[in-house]
């Protein structure tokens, strides 16, 4: 057995002490490495993470600039809006049964309360917004019973007043967060509001405003505690459109219950008076963010803008851009004249007319949109010109409306089909295209810049919507000549006019409007019921204008001529323009 | 090259300085720095809001100082005659404050006497120290059962009713005393080692009979984040606190994460991280290296005592040091889970500091002997 107590020569005992030593010492030395590793080798790290615990930065959200139209009317603005928002780290063991008072005195929906507040988390220091625009009352009233353990912070909050007419028109804002990889280039801050399609996301450099935010010194509860400094936000731009609200309800209430598109504008400097596209939706949904879902999964797409998503086929509306097209090329003159016999036969195949039309000259054609004159046109011109024509009026390429997400349509070509489909252009592909049918695609607000150029002698003309950025006028006005001569664009202007004027024009009761209406229909055919098209221009009051109007699965052409009488009645009668 | 710093004459200073002079000029550093680090942590904002505790804790400091100056003029080996019936008189405190004792933050460790309020779980450390000390001097052998099995019962009892408070912090400082106590007696080590075996085989028994929140504790020491709001938020804010400090630290009072009360608990249990926020590296340096001046003094004298009952003594007072310094750094710093331990000498709590002044007290005694 080791001896513990050793006798010293002086017969005093020594006990033994050094083990413990080593034990003490090693056990410091330890936590003097650990100590080394924390605020000598990771100290900066802690030292940053000490900071991001109590400076904290308090955005100071920009109030957004208005939206008006022409007549001053107010389409967007910004209104203060109640939140209640909580601090997470405060509320951490309450939370349950906090998230069920505040849903039963304010009667939400207590799944809608954790969703908020999930979606809105940032960290456990910052207040998250769990229930979002209450009104002012309530939002006191549940501050004095639940005192500190909620905050109300009015919060600037986008309202659309006439939201179903103008949804399309002016968009709506989103919080950047959502979509913030696509925006952090251009300096956006995940809190901001962002605007998102129509003209809150086209104009929003003027909308948006800046934001500022204080910097404040928090405790551990989120309680202020000092205050470091403040940048002021500034007030974005507001914004005038040339929009009449009056007229785009007037669309609106004409096209209800169908899906369509409604556009006019100013045929001599291509302001848009009213686009109006359904089926809609409310925008202030998407403030709010309810409904969402159903939007999103509704099979009608409200939430697509049909005048400048969706690509459509033209139909006969195509026919007189063809025919200012031969004229202008010299395969035709005004009195050229094929006969229609009802069909005409192609190899083996028959292509057919609406009526038998007998001998048509180019007015007469355009006035009863005779096919058989356009596939002997054709056969004469080739695909090559077809394709060649719709491009000079811009089928293919956007019209540079000032609105979020426009797309262009599409034109075929001989090279484009074999080359992507492996099958040649057959005659019968050519016959197609002159009537507008086969892979031809436009939007609506395409075939209105088309017309426009009629409208306007020879003009391709940007539509645009915006008028004023704060108090000063845009000054927006792109005109490109088309190069067709004045004398061609008359043929094809007196054709149109006959189209209306002649007792069997295919848009006769148009006549019964007096304002010297002329157009084209079109009955686009497709898988479903034909689309239905007109697009045509006026003179009110001295004024050019130019409309169409186009109804998806419309049925036949005089579904779209007879809501383009509805319209125009009513707001010639209301003398809106 | 000329030597800047002359380590030799540092050495002989040191060595100069008698340990009864170096443990009470220790002592008097630790006071300040107490008070300076309870003043600093009871400071919100900028806003001091603790006058009343900086006052009691000043009133015990001075109780403290008249009780080391009575223990010292005590002869210790009177506790070798007392050390049962004060080991018995401590039993049935803990069992009194078991029944009748005041509760707070859902542990029941304090008595109320003339609005002092006492905890008797500290006691029990003077008792038990007291008591392994005489069982263990015995110069020879005493076998399995008088040994080790009773030594080990007479703790184990104190250990489970302090566990039962609950204070596990303190229970396993009781079984650390013994341990390490009876590791340098006559009793045969293989016992320990064996008992320490047997410890650690049935440790997953024993995590079972924990209360909730001392299993959540230490979860959480094994992984913080897996609760950052709840238990391991004390464990993350204390170690962004300590880091934060660097080698140099913030500045009295310029420590943000005390200032803005990220820290809880921060004048009791943490007030080291206070000290490291303010003073970085270089400040809990320092502070260990008072520490470590006042447990080689004491063992320096062990190594001379004649008489095993003192040597016991000082062996149990600078383990009960000891551990509680290295188990409360180690838990503000993470190493260690949160056992709810002060830090010894600094901590706001007046029974702790008593105790702990009583025991410098009896050591100093047996240093004059």
């Amino acid at each position: 057995m080791k001896k513990y107590w050793k006798e010293k020569q002086n017969g005093r005992r020594s006990f033994p002490s050094s083990g413990l030593m080593i034990l003490y010492f090693g056990g410091f030395l330890f936590l003097t490495v650990v100590l080394f590793f924390y605020q000598g080798i990771n100290g900066k790290y802690y030292f940053q993470r000490a900071k991001n615990n109590y400076v904290k930065v308090i955005p100071l959200f920009s109030i957004r600039g208005s939206i008006f139209d022409k007549n001053g009317v107010l389409l967007a603005y910004d209104k203060a809006a109640f939140n209640l928002s909580v601090i997470p780290y405060q509320i951490r063991d309450t939370k349950d049964s906090l998230f069920k008072e505040i849903s039963k005195s304010l009667g939400r929906d207590t799944a809608e309360i954790y969703r908020n507040y999930s979606r809105n988390f940032l960290n456990y220091f910052s207040p998250v917004n769990i229930v979002l625009d209450i009104d002012k009352r309530a939002a006191l009233d549940i501050q004095e019973k639940l005192g500190s353990k909620v905050l109300i912070n009015p919060q600037p909050q986008r309202h659309y007043p006439y939201s179903y007419e103008f949804s399309h028109v002016i968009g709506y804002v989103k919080k950047v967060s959502s979509f913030y990889e696509e925006l952090k280039q251009y300096g956006y801050s995940p809190l901001e509001r962002a605007g998102f399609s129509g003209i809150e996301q086209y104009y929003d450099s003027y909308l948006q405003g800046e934001s500022g935010g204080r910097l404040i010194e928090v405790d551990a509860g989120g309680r202020v505690v000092g205050f470091l400094g403040q940048l002021i936000s500034k007030k974005g731009k507001d914004i005038r459109l040339s929009i009449d609200s009056r007229i785009q309800r007037e669309a609106y209430r004409s096209l209800s219950g169908k899906k369509g598109v409604i556009i006019l504008i100013n045929s001599a400097n291509g302001q848009i008076l009213a686009l109006c596209s359904l089926p809609s939706f409310d925008a202030n949904n998407f403030i709010k963010g309810k409904g969402l879902s159903r939007l999103f999964d509704d099979p009608a797409c409200p939430l697509i803008n049909r005048a400048i998503q969706s690509t459509y086929p033209l139909g006969s509306v195509f026919k007189p851009i063809e025919a200012a097209g031969a004229l202008e090329e010299g395969l035709i003159t005004p009195h050229t004249t094929f006969v229609c016999d009802g069909q005409f036969k192609l190899g083996s195949a028959v292509f057919r007319c609406s009526h038998i039309h007998g001998p048509q000259d180019l007015y007469q054609a355009l006035a009863h949109s005779c096919n058989i004159y356009f596939y002997n046109l054709s056969l004469i011109s080739g695909s090559d010109f077809l394709s060649r024509w719709a491009k000079n009026f811009g089928l293919d390429s956007l019209t540079g409306v000032d609105l979020a997400f426009e797309k262009k349509g599409f034109i075929p070509t001989r090279k484009w089909k074999e080359k992507k489909l492996e099958t040649p252009w057959y005659a019968g592909d050519t016959l197609n295209f002159s009537i507008g049918q086969g892979f031809i695609n436009s939007t609506p607000i395409e075939i209105l810049t088309a017309m426009n150029v009629f409208a306007s002698q020879g003009y391709i003309i940007i539509p645009h919507l915006l008028e004023e950025v704060g108090g000063i006028p845009s000054g927006i006005s792109s005109k490109t000549y088309i190069g067709v001569s004045q004398n061609n664009l008359d043929a094809i202007r007196s054709g149109l006019r006959k189209a209306v004027a002649e007792d069997s024009g295919t848009a006769h009761i148009l006549e019964r409007l007096g304002i010297k209406m002329a157009g084209k229909t079109g009955t686009a055919q497709n898988r479903g019921a034909s689309h239905a098209w007109f697009a045509g221009y006026f003179n009110s009051q001295g004024n050019d204008y130019t409309i169409c109007v186009f109804l998806e699965n419309g049925g036949s052409s005089y579904e779209a001529v007879k809501i383009t009488y509805k319209f125009l009645k009513k707001i010639l009668e209301g003398k809106l323009i | 090259m000329k030597n800047y710093i002359n380590l030799k004459k540092i050495r002989s200073v040191l060595n100069g300085l008698s340990g009864l002079k170096t443990v009470i000029f220790c002592l008097l550093a630790l006071n300040l720095i107490s008070l300076s680090a309870i003043y600093s942590s009871l400071h919100q904002a900028g806003e001091f809001i603790g006058q009343e505790i900086i006052f009691k804790q000043i009133i015990w400091m001075l109780i403290s100082w008249v009780a080391l100056a009575v223990f010292s003029f005590i002869n210790y080996r009177i506790y070798f005659n007392i050390s049962y019936f004060l080991y018995t008189f401590n039993i049935l405190l803990l069992i009194v404050v078991y029944f009748f004792g005041k509760s707070a933050m859902g542990a029941q460790r304090w008595l109320s006497i003339f609005g002092f309020t006492f905890q008797p779980s500290e006691l029990s450390k003077v008792a038990v120290i007291i008591v392994l000390a005489r069982i263990f001097s015995f110069t020879q052998n005493k076998g399995f059962l008088k040994g080790f099995l009773f030594p080990l019962v007479i703790t184990a009892i104190n250990a489970l009713i302090i566990f039962k408070q609950p204070d596990l912090g303190t229970a396993l400082v009781l079984i650390f005393l013994f341990l390490l106590i009876g590791f340098f007696s006559k009793v045969p080590k293989v016992y320990f080692i064996t008992f320490i075996l047997i410890c650690s085989a049935f440790s997953p028994l024993a995590f079972n009979a924990l209360k909730d929140y001392q299993k959540k504790r230490l979860l959480v020491f094994i992984n913080p984040d897996a609760d950052p709001l709840g238990s391991g938020y004390t464990i993350i804010q204390s170690k962004i606190a300590i880091g934060s400090g660097k080698f140099f630290g913030k500045g009295f009072l310029s420590g943000t994460q005390n200032q803005f009360n990220f820290l809880p608990e921060r004048h009791t249990d943490f007030i080291f991280t206070v000290i490291a926020e303010e003073w970085g590296l270089a400040g809990s340096i320092f502070l260990i290296m008072i520490y470590w001046l006042i447990l080689s003094k004491i063992l320096q004298l062990a190594k001379k005592i004649q008489d095993p009952f003192g040597y016991f003594l000082c062996l149990g007072i600078s383990a009960l040091l000891f551990s509680h310094v290295f188990i409360n750094i180690g838990m503000t710093l993470g190493v260690l889970p949160v056992v709810g331990i002060p830090l010894i000498f600094l901590s706001y709590g007046g029974t702790s500091l008593l105790i702990s002044y009583i025991l410098m007290g009896i050591f100093l005694n047996v240093y004059k002997r």
